[in-house]
């Protein structure tokens, strides 16, 4: 026999062991490898736990009579986990047809999601978001194992719940509108940002922002069972009390409604306040979003006009609405008196431009009286003149005209006001901004400047918000002065004059049991690089009262009205029907019974 | 032939064993602890009844002349190439890959027994072809009749069991008496046939080569998850671990297949490096005793046998602790007698069995013959 090979038995034992010593040094260097060790350590840390941030439940939006107008409601995303999806099983076809039938979701769409993942690192993805708590708990019905259950029918539970498991049901709040047209242009809506966190957009909604969403919490949560603590108490996001009434809202929206379907007009406005506190009762805009699919503001905007509060964010030159700032700065200055007469003979010539009337005639001897019942452009022109152009617009800007108001909603305008010292004012100006041409506003700045007539000549800072609720305490909003652009004696007495001129022209305005004032305007609409067009126009109404004590002030603006373009054709008849609904709603008496009971 | 001398029984050698297997049992509880469906299947008890099975196969097997085998090697061949053939054909697809059968009451890998087939049935060729090994064809025969099995097991694809039977193949032959010329042949060829297979691999074995030779950093939960989690359990086990039933990365899962493929990172969470390097050293003197044996056996062929089952331990062992510690790429070896695995702890204790085989007849020196 040809031995012996034996030895090397033993040389391949040595070549193990020199292996072996080389695992153990492999061993030693990983334990010492500090920079290595620094990694994984991280990494091992990173899977320890992970940090939750915790959105506290968004405070609820009541109106100013406690009836809901924001409030919440758990739903759920669903998602796809696609560390817990086995490829050679079924879990694709099953999850599929599970989101089909019990979430409504596409079959082919979800299991083609399923089957390529969008990269091959991808963990989540989310499918849909907001499904109804209803249909998730159906499913869990399904799923739970009751004490029933025979040992098969447990067993097909386990089975489908295993081939379940990529899928996955996070609840969630999300932000709901018991009726998402109401005041859908005050309350804005909350959308979601890039990073998938609510945010309020637009009106209280997102000027509120940080008060109704409160102060998320981020806490550290492990994932090893024998570490779990509890969560710290949450607080909540901050109610909010609002000036608005449900009731007058939905009145004023339907009137809005009604009146632009009548007129044939384009958009349309309507303000109520009131005059002592600023309080916005009603804010009407039309058209108007329907909130509970807020995704829809993108296509609306990108595709036509679409502003989504028009009462604050709308632009446009009010005509002859705005003379009742030129009288009244006139009229507060003592330029002019009540018994001042003016000679109207149908044309002025201002800083170069001739003004005419709206009929382009002359009305012979008007008192100031008759210059704003006949609503004539020349005599306000003339007024203006008499005021100069530096007292003329001191007083404009003092009524709030060229800047915000302040109001508490996002998106606020300032409109345009051009003043002497800038570049493209001309002296022409001050005679077309005497009769509201030339200068843009918002209609919420309108309601406010008209409103120091209602107001013994203070305007009040306008809000929506009346009171915070927070942690079981509620925080009054108080009413704060915004400015003081006449005395109180101009108020009254400008006050009195626009009510007899009302009267004296058995206007359509009148309100049954209520004395009121007001002032209609038809403002020309510009167009860019073609000038004024007369037969498209902002028609509009601002009226308040009682005279002896105005309780209100309504800002009425119909954008293009079509039947007729003349503001007291179109805008005055509207004030009286939202006058009843005032009155009705907010509990004012007619006069004669308020003065029987004083 | 002589007679059996009980007093030869390698008691040091089954000692080993017993710990190692034991240890791997209750390595197995800690690992598998809180996973309800690894629950479920028991596989605690599974292990223990393969473990006690083991234990009564190694004493008939020592009590059985191992030169038996040699008279069954045919039919051991034969028998062997049917059931992977049948394997192949009709065997139940687990993994991606068909290894396993499905007996109705547990499932087999016939793969795990053709390792110890193939340690028989090559060492009685080599034994009996030991004069003529200077000669190429012969050393072809021999080749040919491991590709035969091979050819099954790569089919099923179980790339790592065919290595474990080719590295046996070629340290059965070297210890036979391979001629130096033709092993520096065959080492050329080592170097070159990888090189050229390459293309041939199937996809997820070329994946694991070219995910362990360039990791990429992106990766975070797909190919390098297991490694990385394996580096973490080592490294956050320290010197002394954190204790049995302690080891986070073992308790809350983070660690994958943490009962079979990675038991060894499991070991190095819990019981530190002292545990890991005691189990290694255990692993070495188990590997010691069998070359032992293959030194004081009778014949060749009983040399053969000790000397495959040592290549067999080591080779695994120190396989599966490689790809534990990132020196080797991801393979589906287990850490011999510990990793969780009926199969495979009934067939490595059938191997220490012929060892035992092997030390009970050995040629006792101070009654040696002419």
């Amino acid at each position: 026999m040809s031995r012996d090979y034996s030895s090397r038995y033993t040389l391949l034992g040595t070549l193990f062991t020199m292996l072996a010593a080389l695992i153990f040094g492999q061993h030693v260097s990983l334990l010492l490898d500090h920079q290595r060790g620094e990694i994984l350590e991280e990494v091992r840390t990173s899977h320890l736990g992970s940090i939750w941030t915790i959105h506290p439940p968004r405070g609820l939006i009541f109106d100013r009579k406690g009836q809901l107008l924001a409030g919440n409601e758990m739903v759920y995303e669903v998602g796809i986990d696609y560390r817990s999806i086995d490829e050679s099983s079924n879990q694709a076809h099953t999850i599929a047809l599970t989101s089909n039938v019990y979430f409504g979701l596409d079959y082919y769409k979800v299991k083609v999601t399923i089957e390529n993942p969008p990269n091959p690192h991808q963990v989540y993805l989310p499918l849909a978001k907001g499904i109804e708590k209803e249909k998730v708990d159906q499913l869990q019905n399904l799923l739970a194992i009751k004490e029933s259950d025979s040992r098969l029918e447990r067993a097909e539970k386990a089975r489908l719940a295993a081939q379940l498991d990529g899928l996955v049901l996070q609840p969630y709040m999300k932000r709901v509108y018991p009726e998402p047209l109401l005041a859908s242009n005050v309350l804005g809506f909350v959308g979601y940002t890039q990073q998938g966190l609510p945010e309020g957009y637009f009106g209280v909604e997102a000027k509120y922002n940080e008060m109704l969403s409160g102060t998320p919490i981020r806490i550290w949560v492990p994932n090893d069972p024998r570490m779990v603590r509890e969560f710290p108490p949450i607080p909540e996001g901050a109610s909010l009390i609002l000036t608005i009434d449900r009731e007058l809202q939905a009145a004023v929206e339907r009137i809005l409604e009604e009146n632009i379907q009548k007129t044939g007009s384009e958009t349309g406005v309507i303000v109520v306040l009131d005059p002592k506190s600023g309080e916005v009762w009603a804010m009407a805009s039309y058209p108007r979003l329907d909130i509970s699919r807020y995704w829809e503001y993108e296509t609306l905007s990108r595709s036509g006009h679409f502003v989504f509060n028009r009462a604050i964010s709308a632009m446009y030159e009010p005509g002859s609405v705005f003379k009742v700032l030129t009288m009244a700065a006139a009229l507060d200055k003592g330029v002019v008196t009540e018994e001042t007469t003016f000679l109207d003979k149908g044309a002025i010539e201002v800083g170069g431009l001739v003004i005419y009337n709206w009929d382009r005639a002359g009305h012979g001897k008007q008192t100031m009286q008759g210059c704003m019942q006949l609503s004539l452009n020349v005599c306000l022109a003339w007024v203006a003149t008499q005021l100069g152009a530096p007292d003329f617009y001191a007083y404009l800007q003092a009524f709030g005209i060229g800047h915000t108001t302040g109001i508490d909603l996002d998106g606020e305008r300032a409109g345009i006001l051009k003043l002497p010292h800038e570049e493209y004012w001309s002296p022409s100006e001050i005679g077309t901004n005497s009769f509201g041409q030339g200068v843009s506003v918002t209609p919420i700045q309108m309601a406010s400047a008209i409103s120091a007539l209602a107001n013994e000549g203070k305007i009040m800072r306008p809000h929506v918000v009346r009171a915070i609720v927070k942690e079981g305490e509620q925080f009054m909003i108080s009413p704060s002065v915004s400015s003081i652009p006449i005395s109180a004696k101009t108020a009254r007495s400008l006050t009195e004059m626009l009510a007899r001129s009302l009267e004296a022209e058995a206007s359509v305005a009148l309100v049954e049991g209520y004395r009121v004032a007001g002032k209609t305007g038809t403002g020309e609409i510009a167009i860019p690089n073609v000038g004024y067009t007369s037969n498209e126009t902002n028609a509009s109404f601002a009226g308040w009262g009682p005279v002896d004590d105005p309780r209100f002030v309504v800002y009425i603006w119909l954008e293009k009205p079509s039947t007729s373009i003349w503001g007291s054709e179109v805008a005055a008849p509207i004030f009286p029907q939202v006058v009843k609904q005032i009155a009705l709603l907010m509990n004012i008496p007619p006069d004669r019974y308020r003065k029987a009971a004083q | 032939m002589k007679g059996v001398n009980w007093r030869h029984f390698d008691f040091w050698l089954l000692g080993a064993v017993a710990v190692l297997t034991i240890f791997g049992i209750t390595m197995i509880r800690s690992a598998i602890a809180g996973n309800i469906e690894l629950q479920e299947l028991n596989l605690v008890r599974r292990q223990l009844i393969f473990a006690t099975l083991g234990f009564i196969v190694v004493i008939l097997t020592a009590s059985i002349d191992y030169h038996t085998w040699s008279t069954l090697n045919q039919t051991m061949y034969v028998g062997m190439w049917i059931l992977l053939g049948v394997l192949f054909v009709t065997g139940a697809v687990f993994f991606g890959s068909a290894r396993w059968f499905d007996t109705g009451v547990i499932l087999i890998q016939p793969s795990e027994l053709a390792k110890i087939v193939m340690i028989l049935v090559l060492a009685d060729f080599f034994s009996k072809n030991q004069h003529r090994l200077g000669d190429l064809r012969v050393i072809m025969q021999s080749l040919i009749l491991t590709v035969g099995i091979v050819i099954w097991i790569l089919l099923q694809p179980n790339l790592s069991t065919s290595i474990v039977i080719f590295v046996l193949w070629f340290a059965l032959l070297f210890a036979a008496g391979l001629q130096p010329k033709h092993l520096f042949l065959f080492i050329g060829l080592g170097i070159f046939a990888p090189i050229v297979s390459f293309p041939f691999l199937v996809d997820y074995q070329r994946e694991r080569i070219i995910n362990f030779l360039f990791p990429d950093p992106e990766a975070r939960h797909g190919e390098i998850y297991n490694t990385q989690q394996a580096l973490i359990s080592i490294g956050s086990g320290g010197l002394f671990g954190k204790g049995y039933g302690h080891g986070t990365q073992v308790q809350l899962r983070f660690l994958k297949v943490r009962h079979s493929d990675f038991i060894f990172s499991a070991i190095a969470e819990e019981f530190g490096f002292v545990g890991t390097v005691l189990i290694l050293l255990l692993l070495l003197f188990v590997v010691y005793r069998c070359i032992r044996v293959a030194h004081l056996a009778q014949d060749t062929f009983g040399g053969l046998i000790a000397y495959g089952v040592a290549t067999l331990i080591a080779f695994q062992a120190i396989v599966n602790i490689g790809v534990n510690l990132n020196l080797l790429p991801a393979t589906g070896l287990t850490l011999p007698f510990i990793s969780y695995g009926g199969s495979s702890l009934l067939s490595i204790l059938l191997g220490i069995g012929l060892v035992e085989s092997v030390a009970l007849r050995q040629n006792p020196l101070e009654f040696s013959t002419a």
